[in-house]
């Protein structure tokens, strides 16, 4: 049964794993470079599971959430930067998401885009508040894994798996090494997401995970999001196989349904329409309540998605005011593709913010006991902090100098 | 102009930056402005632009002259190309050009009204076998012309 539980879970965070930002900037990575950026997606895959482990065993060791520590370790002023960055680029996701599962409602039923836009936010509304929520989580992840499509569909395009596998070594053949490394923060900065570790310690806490679930987080961590990554790799290499040789620059997500739809047909572009929706949509409800996680944890209030509205009233009132901001965005006619770009480029930015904090806190004796990092874990959680340190340094100037990756 | 971007949100504590995120925002998004003179560069890109909207037509009139796709897939995404590539011309014959390339430009954006008109005429017929392979070798042809011109 406990097996049967774990791989619901597993199967739940494949289907989670993809979101706008990964769709957008995989799919474009592939378009422009073919498959030379895969091994960026390996790193990016490898950085959420060893965070996403640490905050999970200090959510399962602590009962501390991300802006729990946040708060603790870095004091109120600081974290208060943390905190508004955090909500900045929470709300630019949000944004680009329901933007995003409102194309695919058109490109699946025809109707006009602004009354698309009402009824997803109405949709998301309905179900976070009256669907319990494992089963939304499970709803979402299923659904998403109509994605794997896309895997079917790279199959069938027939790519170089030679130049394939040449793509997980990294290498550079380009006249454009500033777009090559824009594409690499990008890459990660949407692989390595800051709401994917809110969400996930936030959850850990109120599951009441403790020292006894520090397994079954390694096993979340490491399968959940290694399987999910094989779907970035599958966005990639359609981008290079389908979209490269032809000179096509992926724009919209229309486009990315193409991918889906010029090998498999109307079965393809259906199952991978529906893919897209369902894992937009799930990356909605988790940046909507990553959004309100991190405001109530900062101020001290009552939160959880699986309490009653009435009990934890400023939480459900933040994710409500969440939702009608993100939904005005997307009513001002910001295109949510571009917005996606924003989104990614400005998370990497905050990235630091969010994983020196759980760092910290993962080395402190007086929060995890016997549970602090081991040397593996401190070895590569210094590697990435190098790593996202050099992105976040990166991000901003890289979208200037190749104007938001069109030169 | 970016370098000093970096040196600005370095030097800012984590509180001071909201104003610098907001400031990188509106820099870039004036930096994506489709204004200005069009010079051998932009002109390149925007040759590439309406080469890659003619390509991706032509894969989607393909798909739709053997019944692979569906009404409301074909409609909208045609639109949503359609409606770039009109923006591209306008942009196109009405912006100032650098010396040399005028009658390119004029002419590019003469193509991508061509490859609007195609796009929108998928748009307006999702489901029609004939007209989608009447569009195919047209906008084939539009995607190398615009290649050329990118050269």
């Amino acid at each position: 049964m406990k097996i049967f539980k774990v791989a619901l879970g597993i199967l739940a965070a494949i289907g989670g794993f993809v979101d706008i930002g990964d769709l957008v900037f995989n799919v474009a990575a592939g378009a422009t470079f073919g498959y030379q950026l895969l091994w960026v997606v390996v790193i990016g895959v490898v950085g959420i599971i060893v965070y996403s482990e640490m905050c999970g065993r200090v959510a399962a060791v602590s009962g501390k959430a991300v802006f729990d520590a946040v708060r603790e370790r870095v004091g109120f002023k600081a974290g208060l930067g943390a905190l508004v960055s955090a909500q900045v680029v929470n709300l630019m996701t949000l944004a680009a998401e329901i933007g995003g599962l409102a194309i695919c409602l058109q490109l699946l039923s025809g109707l006009p885009y602004p009354l698309l836009i009402l009824i997803a936010g109405a949709g998301l509304l309905v179900v976070v508040w009256f669907v319990a929520f494992e089963w939304v989580e499970r709803i979402f992840g299923y659904g998403g894994l109509c994605m794997l499509v896309f895997a079917v569909a790279a199959v069938k395009l027939h790519p170089a798996w030679g130049a394939v596998g040449h793509g997980f070594v990294p290498h550079m053949e380009t006249q454009s090494p500033v777009l090559y490394a824009y594409f690499a923060v990008g890459l990660l900065g949407a692989a390595m997401t800051p709401y994917e570790v809110y969400f996930y310690s936030s959850g850990g806490v109120e599951e009441r995970w403790g020292p006894k679930d520090l397994g079954l987080n390694k096993v979340n961590a490491m399968i959940g999001y290694g399987l999910g990554g094989f779907l970035s790799f599958a966005l990639m290499i359609v981008g290079g196989a389908l979209f490269l040789g032809q000179g096509i620059e992926p724009e919209f997500l229309g486009t990315i349904a193409l991918g889906a739809e010029v090998p498999l047909g109307q079965i393809g572009l259906l199952l991978g329409l529906v893919g897209i929706l369902f894992a937009v949509s799930g990356a909605a409800i988790d940046t909507l309540f990553s959004g309100a996680y991190n405001l109530a944890q900062f101020l001290g209030w009552e939160w959880g998605r699986y309490r009653h509205p009435r009990g934890a009233p400023k939480f459900t009132v933040t994710w409500l005011v969440l939702l009608v901001l993100a939904l005005g965005v997307v009513m001002s006619g910001v295109d949510p593709v571009q917005l996606t770009e924003y989104a990614v480029i400005f998370s990497a930015v905050a990235l630091p913010l969010t994983y020196i904090p759980i760092f910290l806190v993962a080395n402190d004796r007086t929060y995890m006991r016997e549970y602090t990092n081991g040397p593996i874990a401190n070895a590569v959680g210094i590697v990435y902090l190098v790593v996202i340190m050099v992105i976040a340094v990166s991000a901003v100037p890289l979208m200037i100098l190749t104007n938001v990756g069109q030169n | 102009m970016g370098g000093k971007r970096v040196i600005l949100v370095r030097n800012r504590k984590p509180t001071d930056r909201v104003p610098g995120v907001v400031l990188a925002f509106l820099v870039l998004a004036l930096a994506g402005c489709n204004g200005g003179t069009v010079d051998r560069h932009a002109l390149k890109r925007d040759a590439e632009n309406v080469a890659s909207l003619a390509s991706e037509g032509g894969l989607l009139a393909d798909d739709v002259s053997r019944g692979r796709s569906t009404r409301y897939f074909v409609r909208v995404h045609a639109k949503e190309l359609s409606s770039k590539a009109s923006n591209l011309q306008d942009a196109l014959a009405e912006r100032p050009t650098s010396p040399g390339i005028t009658s390119d430009v004029r002419k590019l954006s003469k193509l991508a009204g061509k490859v609007s008109r195609e796009l929108e005429r998928l748009h307006l017929h999702p489901t029609d076998r004939g007209v989608a392979v009447s569009l195919k070798q047209p906008l084939s042809d539009d995607a190398d012309a615009a290649d050329k011109l990118a050269k």
